[in-house]
């Protein structure tokens, strides 16, 4: 029974890491950077969330579709005005965006840590734990799970049956050849940037449900979301899905069987053992 | 008119100006603030806690300019944030000290840090209360300039196994944080279980930020303790009762370190906070020195409840200004032999230095959540309520 409640525990926190991940993972594969502002996005829509349940006393999972919007629109006007311009600057674009996106990181958290100071969050909303034949289930990880599962099938069901999804797929596997085919290249990393952005926001919503979140907590989130991204194989959607759940798993066995120290560095030392052994990561695509 | 007689003259009508001149410098440094250096974690995994911290030094220099200063001169805070990093917190310790030049130093929050910082009070003879640092091992053998303004890391939760023992329980469980203070407590816990003939069955160790708390939770669901301490800091602390709350499972007696004190804990987690037990230094019901009047005047600059962190560092502005007072002085050494060999009556009871700085008169209290109001338990002479149990997790 235990190591069935270890696997349980491993899928919903395998859920959780998706959520945290696809985000950065469109980015990279449409645009080829590193945003390095991703975990300041996530932070953020998890303290706006903390702030408005304990300001309106309302259940959080309302923010989803509200955050999943406004965030659209911010990512799109943070890529107009912040990213697009580096697009014409050939090889040095690579560098430039992770510089613009890493000041953009700190311009976020330090606005944050004024909005909604420096201290350590969380909600106790949605924290019943069903026992199901014995397993004990918790809402909000389920939550969190289900929906990194949902927003996963909703990404392969668009990136592969409608003509936009394939035409930003199509960006990401070769730009130059999506150009010839008259795909508006530069209206893809648009939209890429733009539900990033969003599928971050609403990391967030659900991450204040699971875990303590402060201002400062940032950093740790786009290196784990990273690793995640590396491990799938950089920009590889699926490669995400598999590279999450991998994760879950492996840390909750290690956490169970070797305590919390052990537990935290497995996200690097799996890193490594991939990038000796399968550097072009779990999914398929290697870039 | 000879030139002699000029000189006189020159002379007469200079002596006063240069006279004035003298006494204007002599007032404008008697008007110049006392400066109070301190470099706290505002930002990063430590800064709910020493957001207390903080408030204290600030409530003991609020106090101390209402009262006209200390040695006619008003004081002033000089701050930087250290982001809850000890490597931050030893530049901003030395520039405090070879380039703002402050007048004295208040030590920063937790032990990880003092222990950073500590060895720069002693190389720069600069003497400091040290009112986050509970490890004993900062005020080791060499320490002469640090003092220790909280009871030893070691006697944090103390009480909590010769309770839990006299009420039947048997088997712990002990988490540490992989930091000075809270590996100090988890190891004397150990140490205290093993005396008592206690079982161990699960111990474990984690990094900080804290992990995901599920795997542990249900490692310690496993091994079944009836008893589980957890020497925490407020974020793993919050991970930890959360995480035993989503597998369902509730020891009968479950204690955190720091954490509980605050109020946005119980805000945070809701009714699973019910019946944890958790530690302090501190106590608004405590009859120690003026403690009434630090609690009224806290409440009314910052317009909620000090905790004992703020008592700490309130304290540590009292045991410094009760030595610049005693002095007349800003000498560092004068202030570091007064301090070494008199006792102040504070908040938070009775400062008294041991030969190394180590803390000697302050207690430890450990109190229950008991429906969302905190109430002390233990020791038996202090207690506001008898221990409730079992904790029930919800």
């Amino acid at each position: 029974m235990i190591v069935l409640q270890l696997v349980v525990n491993g899928v919903l926190l395998g859920g959780t890491y998706i959520l945290l991940a696809q985000g950065l993972n469109l980015v990279f594969g449409v645009m080829g950077i590193v945003n390095l502002a991703h975990g300041s996005i996530i932070t953020v829509a998890g303290l706006f969330t903390y702030w408005f349940v304990t300001h309106t006393d309302q259940s959080p999972l309302w923010l989803i579709p509200c955050v999943f919007v406004v965030m659209l629109a911010v990512g799109a006007v943070l890529q107009r005005l912040l990213l697009e311009p580096l697009a014409k600057l050939g090889t040095r674009r690579e560098l430039l965006s992770l510089m613009v996106t890493f000041g953009l990181s700190y311009v976020i958290v330090e606005t944050a840590l004024n909005f909604f100071g420096s201290q350590y969050v969380s909600l106790p909303n949605l924290q019943e734990t069903w026992s199901v034949g014995g397993l004990a289930i918790n809402e909000a990880l389920v939550a969190a799970g289900v929906l990194g599962a949902l927003i996963s099938g909703c990404l392969h069901v668009w990136l592969h049956y409608t003509p936009s999804g394939k035409a930003l797929l199509a960006t990401s596997q070769n730009a130059t050849g999506a150009v010839t085919c008259g795909i508006d290249v530069r209206r893809m990393r648009g939209i890429s940037f733009a539900i990033g952005s969003a599928l971050a926001g609403i990391a967030g919503v659900l991450l204040i449900l699971i875990l303590p979140l402060s201002a400062p907590t940032a950093d740790t989130l786009t290196i784990l979301s990273f690793v995640i991204v590396a491990l799938g194989g950089l920009g590889d959607y699926k490669g995400a899905v598999y590279a999450g759940l991998l994760l879950g798993l492996v840390q909750s066995g290690v956490g169970y069987y070797l305590g919390g120290d052990v537990e935290v560095v497995v996200p690097y030392l799996l890193l490594i053992t991939f990038m000796v052994l399968r550097p072009q990561g779990l999914g398929q695509a290697a870039r | 008119m000879s030139g002699g007689t000029l000189r006189a003259r020159g002379g007469a009508f200079l002596a006063p100006l240069i006279a004035a001149a003298v006494l204007f410098a002599a007032a404008a440094h008697a008007q110049k603030p006392i400066v109070v250096g301190a470099s706290i974690s505002e930002t990063g995994p430590l800064a709910v806690d020493a957001a207390y911290h903080l408030k204290g030094i600030q409530l003991g220099i609020a106090d101390a300019n209402a009262h006209g200063g200390w040695l006619g001169r008003k004081l002033e805070l000089k701050l930087y944030d250290d982001q809850s990093n000890p490597g931050t917190a030893v530049r901003l310790y030395t520039r405090l000290i070879t380039e703002d030049k402050v007048d004295l130093l208040v030590g920063p929050y937790s032990s990880g840090i003092s222990q950073a910082v500590a060895p720069l009070m002693n190389k720069y003879e600069h003497v400091t209360p040290m009112p986050g640092a509970s490890l004993p091992a900062i005020f080791s053998a060499g320490n002469k300039w640090a003092f220790q303004l909280l009871p030893p890391a070691t006697g944090y939760l103390d009480g909590m196994l010769p309770m839990t023992k006299a009420m039947g329980a048997h088997k712990i469980a002990i988490l540490q944080a992989q930091l000075s203070f809270t590996l100090a407590c988890g190891q004397a816990r150990l140490d205290q279980a093993k005396a008592l003939s206690m079982d161990v069955v699960y111990s474990t160790t984690y990094a900080m930020p804290p992990p995901d708390f599920s795997s542990i939770a249900l490692a310690i669901k496993s091994a079944n303790p009836d008893v589980v301490i957890a020497c925490s800091y407020y974020p793993d602390a919050v991970g930890l009762a959360q995480a035993l709350h989503r597998i369902g499972y509730a020891p009968k007696f479950f204690a955190e370190t720091i954490g509980p004190a605050e109020d946005q804990f119980i805000s945070a987690l809701g009714p699973i906070t019910n019946r944890i037990v958790s530690n302090t230094s501190w106590w608004p019901s405590l009859k120690t020195h003026d403690n009434a009047g630090f609690i009224a005047r806290y409440k009314a600059m910052f317009h909620e409840d000090p905790d004992y962190h703020s008592a700490a560092t309130y304290a540590a502005m009292q045991v410094l200004g009760a030595a610049v007072k005693a002095t007349k002085s800003l000498d560092q050494e004068k202030l570091r032999a007064w301090m070494a060999t008199h006792e102040v009556e504070t908040v938070q009871g009775m400062f008294k230095s041991g030969p190394t700085g180590l803390a000697m008169g302050f207690e430890q209290y450990m109190f229950q959540i008991q429906n969302g109001k905190r109430l002390l338990v233990w020791p038996a002479k202090n207690e506001q309520a008898k221990p409730q149990v079992p904790y029930t997790g919800q």
